[in-house]
C-alpha cells in the first residue's frame, strides 16, 4: 500500500503531528543539517543532496546522556525520564535507519538490553527518506545496502515531482499514513523506476568478497601505518558514523550526575591503562581498529558488514583520508605481500 | 540580591603575612566565600577561575604577593601575565571582568583582607548574580539531543 | 597551480636525492573530493601524486612533532606554516638544523564552506588558474573567483610570505594589512556584552568534542591535553554547556603567544565553528600588551614563557 504526501502540506502535516508526537526532521544549521525538534520556524532541509552531517543514532544514543542522578538533598535517586513522549523522525536517510537496526543487536540482545535504547526504539516512528541523486561520496550498495533500502523504516518516502509517495513497512507507519489519499498505479510504477535507476547510478567503491580475510591477513602488516601517516587521530570520522557505538560513562561529581558519552577507538585514551600502558599506541592501531571493526569483527558478530556506506566518514575527514581508498589499499597491499612472497 | 554573593577566594598561602588575618580567613570566612588555598598565584591554573564562575561564584578573589616578595621569586609575575590575560579574555565574551579582583599583600598590610572582601562583597552586591559563564546546571534528562 | 607543483616536485626530488632530508612532509591527491591529503615523501616514486592548490587546507606544522629530532625533515610551509614550524623550534620541539624548509609565498587557502555554499555540497571536481576556479557540481563545471571563496584567516593574514624558509618558490608577496585583522575583533567588542556571550554560547555549544580542532592544530602537541585527564579531572568531559564552553576558552587561551593565525582548527571542525575570533583576540593582544608576533623569528620566548621584573609597574595595588 503506497499514499501520497504533498510536498506543500509537509508542514502543515509536522505541525499536526507535533500535537501528539515530538517531531524531529532534518535542518539547516550553518552549512550543513542536523535533525532538530520541529517547530514552526523550522528551516526544513529534506531535499539536501547530502544527508544531516551530525548522525540521527544521536537520537537513540545521545552524545551525553544521563544515566543517573543523585538528590544529595533527600539522600535519594531521582527519576530519569528518557522519554517524555513518542517521537516521530521524519526523513531519516536509508543508510542511517538500516544502521540503527545495526545497533540493536548491540544494545537489544536476548541477554542484555539497554532500557535507554529500547525504550527510545519502541517510541519513535522512522519515516525514512531515499535518495534519488546518490552524492559520489557514498557507497550504501557496495556494502550491502541500498538508496531504497528499507531496514528498520516505518515508512519510506521517495520523492516525486511535487509529491512524496509513502510505502508503508509496518502497522506504527500504517497507522500514521492511514488518512492520507492512496498513490495511483502510475506513481508507483515511477517510484518503482527512480528506485532501480538510482542503486544503477552507484557504482561499487571497492571489492567487498574476501575484504574480511584480506584484513584479518593484514593485521600485523605495516599496512595500517601506511594509511594511517597523516590521520589526526581526531573524532570526526567515529562520531559522525551512525553505526559506531562506543561509549564512556563519567560521574559528574559537581553536578551529582552519572553520564555516558560517546567515546571513539580514535582516541588516544580510549585504550590508554590506568598503569600508563597504551595496547595501540599509535595512530595506525586505532585505525586498524576502525576498519577492522567496520569490516571484520561486525562479520564475526552478525555476518554483517558494520559500515552502511553513509559517506560521512569520507566528506568530513580533516586530512581527506577515504574509508573506500583504504581499503582498496588493502586489497592491493596484500596482492604485492603475495607477489613479493 | 536576596542572599550574600558566593565569592571565591584564591589565596596564596604565604601572602597572610599577619598570624590572625590567617586565622580569620581560615576559621571565620563567612559561609558565603569559600576559599582554596593554594602555595602560590603561579599555580592557579586559569581553568580554576574559570571553574569557579561556572559553579555560580559570583566574585572571585585572587590574593597573592607583591612582586619581588614571591615565595618563589617570580610566581606572581607569570601570574600576573597569565590571569589580566585571561581575564581581558573572558570579558571578551562577555564575562564581567569586575567581578574578578587582584589583591596584592605587603608586610604592613595587616587587616586589609577582611576590607577588601567587605568592600567587593558589595560591589558584587551591586552586580547581581553572575549569568554569564555560570553554566554548571543540570544536562536536562536525557541528554542534549534527545 | 600545475606550474608551482611540478617546481615543488623538481625541488623535493633533489632535496630526497642529495639525501639533504629523511622525509618531506607536503600534499598529494586524495580520492575525497576538495581534499588534498598530507603526504610524506621518502622516495621518487611516490612524488608522481605530489599536489599543491588552494584546497590544502591543513598546516603541515603539525607533523613535525611526530618525528625523532634526529630526523632530517623537509617540510613545504607557507606563511603561518613557516611561523608555526619557527614557534616549535622555540619550544624545542625539532632541532632547526633538521630541518628544511621550502616556503611558498602564500595566495591563501580556499574555505570548503565557502564553495558547497555556492554550489551545493556534493563537489566532485576542481581545478584553479590564476583568480579563476572551476569546480564540478552535478556535472557541470562551475566557475568562481578564488578572492571570494579564502578562508577567513587568509583574508585577514598579515604574513603571506614564508619566515626563515631555506628556499623561496616564487616571488615575495607584498605583506598583508595588519589593520584588517584588527577591524574583525573590534567589530566583534563593539557588539555589547549578552550579545558577544551570546555569539560564544551559539559557536561553542554546538561542539561534539571530537577534537579535531587542537589535532589540526600544530601547537597542540601536549601528550595529554587536560581534556583528557583523567585525575582529577579539569572540566566536564560531555558536551553539557559548562564542558563545551570550557574547552573552547581554554583551548583557545593555550594558544596565547602561540598560535600563528593559520586556521587549521576551523578548517578542520565538522560542525562549522567559528573559534579563529578568539584566537585572534588573543594574538593581537600579545601584540599589543607585549609586542610579540608568534614565529617571526626562532629564539624570542612567547610572553608566558618569560616574565620580568619590569611586569612590577603593572601591579596594581
Ligand atoms: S564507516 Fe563511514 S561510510 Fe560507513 S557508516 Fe560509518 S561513517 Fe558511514
Ligand atoms: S569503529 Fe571504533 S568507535 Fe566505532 S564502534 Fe568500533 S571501536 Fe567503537
Ligand atoms: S576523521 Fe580522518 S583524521 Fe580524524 S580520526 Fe578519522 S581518519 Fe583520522
Ligand atoms: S594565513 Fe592563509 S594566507 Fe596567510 S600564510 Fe597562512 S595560509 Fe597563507
Ligand atoms: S573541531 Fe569543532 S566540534 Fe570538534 S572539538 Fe573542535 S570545535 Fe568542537
Amino acid at each position: 500500500m503506497m499514499y501520497i504526501l504533498e510536498k506543500k502540506n509537509v508542514d502543515q502535516t509536522l505541525s499536526e503531528w507535533s500535537a501528539k508526537y515530538e517531531v524531529y526532521t532534518p535542518q539547516k544549521v550553518e552549512a550543513y543539517s542536523q535533525f532538530l525538534p520541529f517547530t514552526e520556524s523550522s528551516e526544513l532541509a529534506l531535499n539536501e543532496p547530502l544527508n544531516t552531517r551530525y548522525p540521527p543514532k544521536s537520537l537513540f544514543l545521545p552524545q551525553s546522556e544521563v544515566m543517573l542522578k543523585y538528590n544529595k538533598r533527600l539522600n535519594k535517586f531521582d527519576e530519569i525520564k528518557i522519554l517524555p513522549e513518542k517521537r516521530i523522525i521524519f526523513g531519516i536517510r536509508p543508510c542511517d535507519a538500516s544502521a540503527i537496526t545495526l545497533l540493536d543487536t548491540v544494545f537489544d540482545t536476548d541477554e542484555y538490553q539497554d532500557p535507554y535504547w529500547t525504550e527510545r526504539r519502541e517510541n519513535t516512528i522512522l519515516v525514512g527518506l531515499g535518495c534519488s541523486e546518490p552524492p559520489s561520496t557514498c557507497f550504501c550498495t557496495t556494502v550491502g545496502y541500498g538508496p531504497f533500502n528499507q531496514d528498520g523504516l516505518d515508512a519510506l518516502m521517495t520523492e516525486l515531482d511535487d509529491v512524496y509517495v509513502v510505502e508503508i513497512l509496518s502497522d506504527k507507519g500504517q497507522k500514521l499514513f492511514s488518512n492520507f489519499p492512496a498513490s495511483s498505479k502510475d506513481q508507483e510504477q515511477s517510484v518503482l523506476n527512480i528506485q532501480l535507476k538510482a542503486k544503477d547510478l552507484m557504482e561499487p567503491a571497492f571489492e567487498t568478497e574476501n575484504l574480511k580475510q584480506t584484513l584479518d591477513q593484514l593485521f600485523e602488516s605495516d599496512y595500517w601505518s601506511e594509511i594511517a601517516e597523516s590521520c589526526l587521530g581526531c573524532g570526526i570520522c567515529t562520531f559522525l558514523c551512525p553505526t559506531c557505538f562506543c561509549f564512556d560513562i563519567v560521574d559528574e561529581v559537581q553536578r551529582n550526575e552519572r553520564i555516558r558519552n560517546w567515546d571513539t577507538c580514535m582516541f588516544r585514551i580510549y585504550s590508554q591503562e590506568a598503569s600508563g600502558h597504551n595496547p595501540r599506541p599509535t595512530r595506525a592501531e586505532r585505525t586498524r581498529q576502525r576498519l577492522m571493526h567496520k569490516y571484520s569483527y561486525w562479520l564475526d558478530h552478525i555476518d554483517k558488514i558494520g559500515c552502511t556506506g553513509c559517506g560521512r566518514c569520507v566528506r568530513h575527514c580533516p586530512v581527506g583520508l577515504d574509508i573506500r581508498a583504504m581499503l582498496r589499499a588493502a586489497s592491493n597491499f596484500e596482492r604485492e605481500v603475495v607477489n613479493v612472497g | 540580591m536576596e542572599t550574600r554573593p558566593k565569592i571565591a577566594l584564591f589565596q596564596c598561602k604565604w601572602c597572610l603575612y599577619s598570624q590572625p588575618d590567617q586565622n580569620w580567613v581560615d576559621n571565620d570566612l563567612p559561609s558565603s566565600m569559600y576559599l582554596v588555598k593554594l602555595p602560590c598565584t603561579g599555580r592557579i591554573n586559569p581553568l580554576y577561575i574559570l571553574n569557579a564562575a561556572q559553579g555560580g561564584a559570583d566574585g572571585i578573589v585572587i590574593s597573592g604577593c607583591l612582586p619581588e616578595k614571591c615565595h618563589y621569586k617570580e610566581g606572581n609575575l607569570s601570574a600576573l601575565r597569565q590571569h589580566e590575560e585571561f581575564l581581558n579574555f573572558l570579558d571578551y565574551i562577555g564575562y564581567e571582568r569586575s567581578r574578578v579582583r587582584f589583591v596584592w599583600l605587603d608586610l604592613q598590610d595587616r587587616g586589609r583582607i577582611q576590607k577588601e572582601l567587605a568592600d567587593f562583597e558589595a560591589e558584587i552586591a551591586k552586580l547581581g548574580k553572575a549569568k554569564v559563564l555560570a553554566t554548571r546546571t543540570n544536562v536536562s534528562p536525557g541528554g542534549q539531543y534527545a | 597551480m600545475p606550474e608551482l607543483t611540478t617546481e615543488l616536485r623538481k625541488n623535493i626530488e633533489q632535496l630526497l636525492t642529495d639525501q639533504v632530508v629523511d622525509v618531506v612532509i607536503a600534499f598529494k591527491k586524495a580520492d575525497a573530493p576538495l581534499r588534498p591529503q598530507p603526504a610524506f615523501f621518502r622516495n621518487l616514486e611516490e612524488l608522481e601524486d605530489l599536489e599543491y592548490n588552494g584546497l590544502c587546507q591543513n598546516n603541515l606544522a603539525n607533523y613535525l612533532t611526530r618525528y625523532p629530532h634526529d630526523t632530517k625533515i623537509g617540510i613545504v610551509v607557507r606563511g603561518c606554516e613557516s611561523r608555526s614550524v619557527n614557534a616549535l623550534i622555540v619550544e624545542k620541539q625539532h632541532p632547526r638544523e633538521n630541518l628544511y624548509m621550502i616556503g611558498i609565498p602564500c595566495q591563501g587557502i580556499l574555505d570548503i564552506r565557502k564553495i558547497i555554499k555556492k554550489t551545493g555540497e556534493d563537489v566532485t571536481g576542481y581545478s584553479e588558474d590564476g583568480d579563476q576556479v572551476s569546480v564540478v557540481y552535478e556535472g557541470k563545471e562551475v566557475n568562481l573567483q578564488r578572492s571570494d571563496l579564502l578562508h577567513d584567516s587568509c583574508l585577514r593574514c598579515a604574513h603571506p610570505n614564508p619566515v626563515n624558509a631555506d628556499v623561496l618558490l616564487g616571488e615575495p608577496l607584498p605583506d598583508g594589512d595588519p589593520t584588517i585583522v584588527r577591524l574583525a575583533i573590534e567589530e566583534f567588542e563593539a557588539l555589547d556584552r549578552d550579545e558577544r556571550y551570546a555569539w560564544f554560547q551559539k559557536e561553542a555549544e554546538r561542539c561534539i568534542r571530537c577534537y579535531a580542532c587542537r589535532e589540526a592544530c600544530p601547537m597542540c602537541y601536549c601528550t595529554e591535553c587536560f581534556v583528557d585527564h583523567a585525575t582529577p579531572r579539569w572540566t566536564e568531559s560531555d558536551i553539557s554547556q559548562a564542558g563545551t564552553q570550557a574547552w573552547h576558552i581554554i583551548r583557545a587561551f593555550h594558544q596565547a603567544g602561540r598560535c600563528t593565525s593559520c586556521g587549521a582548527c576551523e578548517r578542520a571542525c565538522p560542525m562549522d565553528i567559528k573559534m579563529t575570533y578568539l584566537t585572534d583576540k588573543l594574538n593581537n593582544d600579545m601584540l599589543e600588551v607585549y609586542q610579540f608576533e608568534t614565529g617571526m623569528d626562532d629564539n624570542t620566548q612567547p610572553p608566558f614563557a618569560s616574565f620580568n621584573l619590569d611586569d612590577k609597574n603593572r601591579f596594581v595595588i
